[in-house]
């Protein structure tokens, strides 16, 4: 058994979730769908931060490293001293290591949107309902104990 | 606008969208010529790949002809899609809402377009991949130390990065793209959107997302046209050796960017009726972002010539001694013209807010970064050290032919992005509104 609320400018939204929340209705229970991203809401439900951050530090991470390791891969694996550098020529190693710190950072970034997002989503793809452009609150009361 | 919000947000989405309906007979005539500079492209091309390169004006001492000069300006054209979308979005510059879409989409279309010119300035074309590191049977890797391959991975992650921030930056759009189609179309755009909802869940990690990539972003502005003006800083011909390359080639670059936005939007805005959205004070926000830079590359113009004229070396002074007053210096002042002193007239209010005029001082804009572009390159080339290696190049009609017919590949594709994706970014419109 749900509950829908919806409506159509953000104030109405925000008063009816604040009075929901007020009112005892947990965050769990509450399912919201915005035409934008209202960002008091994350502020009333006290959602915690979003766990992107280790997604784009992990993928830069590794970018650099994988920039690093694979240039001096390569000059140990076939050894040539061109233009009389040296064979681990830092300069130009970080040019290719901060283009992958940057490459690595954002595919790894969109991955783990992919997955924190739960997309993409068949139920989201065949869906037949639209709120179109309402502010809409969805109550799931039911007892999942 | 509380009380008329969801009014608003289905106004907007409905004259948006109705640029994606079906093209009128202008449109068509405009894809027919693109289209045809475009088959131009192709042909004078198979007919170089056919030939070889001594079908072009390519020749010693000007090894690199405009085929260079046309990958570095179609690079730095590239560069204002992420300036407009990534930079001003971390400085929250309101204005950005009305133009990231196309800038994006623009940044896009450009990469595609410059990349082609390095492979078609190849002998043998069909050798490009021997640039990528792969294991192969030769046991040889590329030369890391090289510029040129510093290039392929900056353009290559410019390109990827470009194109994951314009489809996130697409997908609660396609979202409503979806319920305003029927039939096949509409469960492309379903298919395309992933799904989305727009429930809480989603946005808050598609803000995060959303910031993540700016900042991922913001650095390539730099990083790309660095490792481009590299291509020439690490060589020792005179007028390329100096460690100002790097930001006068960024400050060019977004400055012809900028310019080229000014150049598809001011037309773009008129043909799909969307003066309520890309409104006069929008403009004026770029028009500041053309002024400014256009100082920046003006000063470096300035600094350029300084710094030779302090070195004391006969051959820095003599190259841009040669500039303005040799072989090639119509182009030269073509250069200053359209990039030092037109864009000028911006400190002048009226101008700024004036459309008919952005529109043709952003044509001169795009003519003058050209040139400057061919005048680093060519000019450099023809009068390096030694008198009796001198030379001078002239373009074949095949390189014009090609030259000209890019043009025509980046006008078809963005028109047919016009039609099939839409050109205003509604989702932050909508938040822009409340």
């Amino acid at each position: 058994m749900s509950q829908t609320f919806a409506f159509e400018n953000k104030q109405d939204f925000l008063d009816k979730l604040t009075q929901l929340v007020k009112s005892g209705v947990s965050a769990k229970q509450i399912s919201l769908n915005t035409p934008y991203h209202v960002h008091e809401v994350e502020h009333i439900l006290r959602i915690k931060p979003s766990a992107m951050r280790f997604f784009a530090a992990i993928g830069a991470l590794s970018g650099t490293v994988a920039g690093y390791a694979f240039t001096i891969f390569t000059v140990f694996h076939w050894p040539i001293i061109t233009s009389g550098k040296p064979l681990i020529s830092v300069p130009p190693y970080t040019i290719i290591a901060f283009a992958l710190t940057i490459l690595f950072g954002a595919l790894i970034s969109f991955s783990g949107f992919l997955i924190l997002s739960r997309l993409p989503s068949m139920k989201g793809i065949t869906a037949t309902e639209e709120h179109e452009n309402r502010f809409v609150i969805v109550i799931d009361n039911e007892d999942k104990s | 606008m509380q009380m008329n919000q969801t009014n608003y947000f289905n106004e907007l989405e409905r004259d948006v969208l109705s640029a994606m309906k079906k093209p009128n007979m202008s449109y068509w005539a405009a894809l027919g010529f693109s289209a045809s500079l475009l088959l131009m492209w192709a042909l004078c091309w198979g007919y170089q790949i056919k030939e070889g390169l001594y079908v072009t004006g390519i020749n010693n001492p000007v090894g690199w002809g405009i085929y260079l000069t046309n990958f570095v300006f179609w690079v730095g054209i590239a560069h204002s899609g992420t300036l407009i979308s990534a930079v001003l979005y971390l400085f929250r510059a309101k204005f950005r809402n009305s133009f990231n879409r196309t800038a994006e989409a623009m940044t896009i279309i450009a990469i595609m377009v410059a990349g082609l010119f390095p492979i078609i300035h190849l002998g043998r074309m069909w050798k490009f991949y021997w640039l990528l590191p792969y294991p192969n049977q030769r046991l040889l890797w590329v030369n890391f130390r090289s510029p040129l391959v510093w290039d392929v991975f900056a353009v290559s992650t410019y390109f990827i990065v470009s194109l994951v921030f314009f489809y996130v930056g697409l997908v609660p759009d396609l979202a409503i793209v979806k319920r305003h189609v029927k039939g096949i179309r509409q469960r492309v755009y379903s298919i395309l959107s992933l799904g989305w909802t727009g429930s809480l869940r989603q946005w808050v990690h598609y803000n995060k997302l959303y910031m993540f990539l700016a900042a991922f972003a913001t650095p390539l502005v730099i990083s790309v046209h660095s490792v481009v003006s590299w291509d020439f800083a690490m060589s020792i011909t005179p007028g390329w050796h100096t460690t100002i390359f790097a930001p006068y080639f960024v400050a060019g670059a977004i400055f012809s960017g900028t310019a080229m936005v000014l150049t598809l939007v001011i037309p773009m805005r008129k043909i799909l009726s969307l003066e309520k959205y890309i409104t006069v004070d929008k403009f004026e926000g770029i028009a500041k972002v053309l002024l400014f830079t256009s100082l920046i590359v003006t000063y470096a113009y300035i600094v350029e010539f300084g710094i030779a004229s302090y070195s004391d070396n006969i051959y820095e002074l003599s190259i841009f001694k040669y500039r303005m007053v040799g072989d090639y210096r119509v182009i030269y002042w073509i250069m200053i013209c359209c990039n030092s002193l037109i864009p000028m007239t911006l400190f002048v209010k009226k101008l700024r807010r004036n459309l008919v005029y952005l529109f043709i001082l952003s044509i001169f804009v795009n003519i003058g970064m050209w040139s400057e572009r061919f005048n680093i390159i060519i000019s450099s080339l023809s009068h390096e050290y030694m008198p009796y290696a001198w030379g001078l190049y002239r373009p074949s009609f095949i390189e014009i032919g090609i030259f000209v017919g890019s043009f025509g590949m980046f006008f078809t594709f963005f028109l047919i992005f016009l039609k099939l994706l839409p050109v205003l970014a509604m989702s932050e419109i909508k938040e822009e509104a409340e």
